[in-house]
């Protein structure tokens, strides 16, 4: 009888038949040793999102080489890459090639020639679609070596809107990258520091896209703190260690195989196995870099308002710079609504945390759920959510809103007229499937 | 530069075992670049979608890339190879040899390594120019090999920029309201010069030392060498076993894709191919030997030759005139330094 090949070797594609590793093929101690230090004290300055996000992988001694090109709203991500890089003499360089693709199939070079650098680069919107046929592909790779850093922009040319709603990264969800939200530039700089930390885990080895908003977050100057490349340094050389797995030049190996479809699910199973691990070891670095560095790292999601007994009325669930709005305003809201209000904004979007979301939102009486991009139906988030309450025997019920499309301002009006719409679900009765605000009115 | 015999005798990193069809000339042009490869330097090989990859680079079995039985404990003598998306092998090569370059700066990399890639003319012709121009405009150090066999043959021979006029495809079929393929090629060549390659080149292992040494002389330029091998498809051109080289050697003979070489600042060559029609084998000849051309010519039965068939002497004609057209291009291709 034919027993087909052994079960785990088709199960864990990526740790067998990988081919042969060399030791010692590479000494990156000598690429560590060139990195030219930029920081040698903490420093505490004024930037946007974008270059927040550039200082960070400048900062970081595996990235060499930083491929790019520019769209709206990411452009200054490269361009300040190529500003400092322009004035370091050294071996670290700024690559700009034709279009998003390009940069992206030489993401893939790049990561499988060295498995122990990072690649970074940045894009949005419909460069980020541009890439999409290798970023699929990035996704079930094993090359946790590459960020590509999501500046949110409305996915639409008709009409084109340069604005950052996070449709093009909801868009993204499936491509098999770890997506992480950051609002501020503080928590960009720290999202990108800590990413590869994530992705470059032996046993999750996916690729990251931290993501922000765009114009509201990559525009935006509020107060970021510069740690000193060598303390980035050690943070990072305690997370990342060598890949077990061979790159092509220290390695004879092959990537990209075509395969059948019964190992093809052995690699998407394995695929899905590895993302399902960032959810165990992200909490883990989100507190490590708490310790090093004082300030919350990684994490499922931020809580605010939240009573020791999780007991609200009303929770708001959303994500990005507008759930700072809520956050000024919720005090303020839960006075004049007569309601307990509380917000979790997203961090973690893929692999969703839907059973820790789950905790958390069970003693709501309601969730209004608030979703900023297009959606055909009660929106991204919304789903999630409904998912993640689906396992309780009495769940919340839930309040899908759709505000801030296209990068509209979502106003504190807007916000109370999402509570006061919320209000009825509280009070048993029924409200449509889906709301629309716009400009502090439901239209 | 390597003699013929010594090359003969090298390990190739393509072996033996894919599922390419019998009289596949990329099998052997892949077998050729592999042996020339096989010089003590580290190879690192990017291969975009194309029959060379679906046919060869399989999981688990991996059965027709490698360099020798096992694994070298020399990591010199090591190779690695990597698939990405349809269009990518030039980009994907590019990577490499940037990442080579940086890590050799560093000191973090002692040991030279060297950089191809393989396309099909579907994938750098059609949806992969963009990679192709681009990385060798960027002056990327790697020898950019295209197998070009005028279709896209993966997927079932459908139309490629690289195809002759009036050729069948799939998606050029001959009909009462068609002739086959109306486009005339892309010029390919004069496109990667003009792109700023160091070397360009159209010869396949029909004319074998050529093409070893061609190979030989594209991994040690300095900027990109772009090689264009001719490569007959039996299944998608519809000719006889055991035809595969005699066919080659007939093309670039008749005109169609005669053997270039070329270098920046030297100039180059137009082998093989006399300038003079007269002097050429006629084109029906090459017609004749390819079923995809079968509403175009028939044999006599009296002289055994290939003749226009009825009603179809203007698209002969018009053939015969691309012909000379195309040789006369290159020669004065082979005029620019």
């Amino acid at each position: 009888m034919n027993q087909g090949p052994d079960r785990s070797a088709v199960l864990t594609p990526l740790t067998t038949l990988s081919g042969d590793r060399f030791d010692g093929a590479l000494d990156l101690e000598r690429v560590r040793d060139a990195h030219p230090h930029w920081k040698t004290e903490r420093e505490i300055l004024t930037a946007d999102g974008n270059t927040a996000a550039a200082y960070a992988t400048l900062q970081m001694w595996r990235c060499v080489i930083f491929p790019g090109f520019p769209i709206t709203p990411s452009t200054k991500w490269i361009e300040t890459v190529a500003a400092r890089v322009a004035q370091e003499p050294g071996i670290r360089r700024v690559k700009l090639l034709e279009a998003e693709h390009a940069v992206a199939d030489y993401l893939v070079g790049a990561a499988a020639s060295c498995r122990d650098l990072i690649f970074p680069t940045a894009t949005s919107s419909v460069g980020l679609d541009h890439m999409t046929e290798t970023t699929r592909s990035l996704g079930a790779s094993g090359l946790g070596n590459v960020m590509i850093i999501d500046v949110y922009r409305a996915t639409a040319n008709f009409p084109l809107c340069i604005e950052g709603d996070p449709s093009d990264t909801l868009a993204h969800r499936d491509d098999g990258f770890i997506q992480i939200v950051a609002r501020g530039a503080q928590q960009i700089y720290d999202t990108v520091i800590q990413s590869p930390c994530l992705g470059m885990q032996p046993d999750i080895l996916t690729p990251t896209m931290p993501g922000y908003y765009g114009i509201k977050d990559s525009h935006r100057s509020a107060r970021l703190v510069l740690e000193p490349d060598r303390d980035i340094h050690e943070f990072q050389d305690a997370w990342i260690r060598p890949c077990p797995l061979p790159g092509l030049i220290n390695g004879d190996t092959a990537f990209g195989n075509c395969v059948t479809s019964r190992h093809f699910q052995g690699f998407k199973l394995a695929q899905k196995r590895r993302f399902e691990r960032v959810l165990e070891v992200l909490p883990r670095i989100g507190a490590d870099f708490e310790r090093r560095f004082g300030r919350p790292g990684l994490s499922y999601f931020e809580n605010v308002g939240w009573p020791a007994d999780g007991r609200v009325d009303l929770a708001v669930v959303g994500m990005g710079p507008d759930f700072g709005t809520f956050e000024a305003i919720r005090a303020e809201e839960e006075a004049r609504a007569g309601l307990h209000l509380a917000g979790t904004a997203i961090r973690l979007l893929s692999p969703f945390p839907r059973e820790a979301l789950r905790r958390r939102l069970e003693g709501a009486r309601a969730v209004l759920v608030v979703n900023q991009a297009h959606h055909g139906g009660r929106g991204h988030l919304t789903l999630d959510v409904i998912d993640a309450l689906s396992d309780l025997p009495k769940p919340p019920r839930v309040v899908s809103a759709f505000a801030g499309l296209g990068g509209a301002n979502v106003s504190e009006e807007t916000w109370r007229a999402m509570i006061d719409a919320a209000r009825p679900v509280i009070e048993g009765r029924e409200v449509p499937a889906w709301q629309l605000f716009h400009e502090g009115v439901r239209l | 530069m390597s003699g013929y015999k010594e090359t003969a005798l090298n390990e190739s990193f393509f072996r033996p075992g894919s599922s390419l069809c019998p009289g596949c000339m990329e099998s052997i042009a892949l077998n050729n670049i592999g042996r020339v490869s096989d010089n003590g330097v580290k190879t690192i090989f990017a291969l975009g979608t194309s029959c060379a990859e679906v046919s060869s680079l399989a999981f688990p079995n991996v059965v027709a890339w490698g360099r020798g039985e096992a694994t070298s404990p020399d990591v010199r003598k090591s190779f690695g190879i990597i698939h990405n998306v349809f269009e990518s092998a030039p980009t994907v090569a590019e990577a490499a040899r940037d990442v080579a370059d940086v890590l050799t700066r560093a000191g973090a990399l002692d040991f030279p390594v060297q950089v191809l890639s393989t396309s099909g003319d579907g994938g750098a012709l059609a949806i992969g120019l963009r990679s192709l121009i681009h990385t060798t405009y960027r002056r990327t150090r790697a020898l950019v090999t295209v197998l070009v066999n005028e279709v896209f043959a993966n997927t079932g021979f459908q139309y490629s920029p690289a195809a002759m006029p009036f050729a069948e495809t799939s998606t050029t079929p001959v009909g009462k309201a068609a002739p086959g393929n109306l486009n005339p090629p892309l010029d390919y060549l004069h496109l990667a010069i003009a792109a700023g390659a160091d070397m360009v080149a159209q010869v396949s292992p029909a004319h074998g030392k050529l093409f070893l040494k061609t190979v030989e002389r594209g991994l040690a330029a300095q900027g990109t060498a772009v090689l264009f091998v001719p490569s007959p498809c039996i299944s998608g051109w519809k000719f006889d076993d055991g035809q595969t080289v005699s066919l080659a050697l007939l093309g670039a003979r008749a005109g169609v894709f005669p053997v270039f070489t070329w270098e920046r600042g030297k100039g180059g060559q137009v082998k093989d191919c006399e300038r003079d029609a007269a002097a050429r084998p006629p084109i029906e000849e090459f017609l004749g030997a390819q079923r995809r051309f079968h509403h175009l010519v028939e044999r006599d039965a009296a002289s055994g030759t290939f003749r226009a068939r009825p009603g179809r002497e203007g698209e002969i004609e018009q053939l015969r005139g691309w012909v000379q057209r195309n040789v006369e291009r290159l020669y004065a291709l082979a005029e620019l330094k």
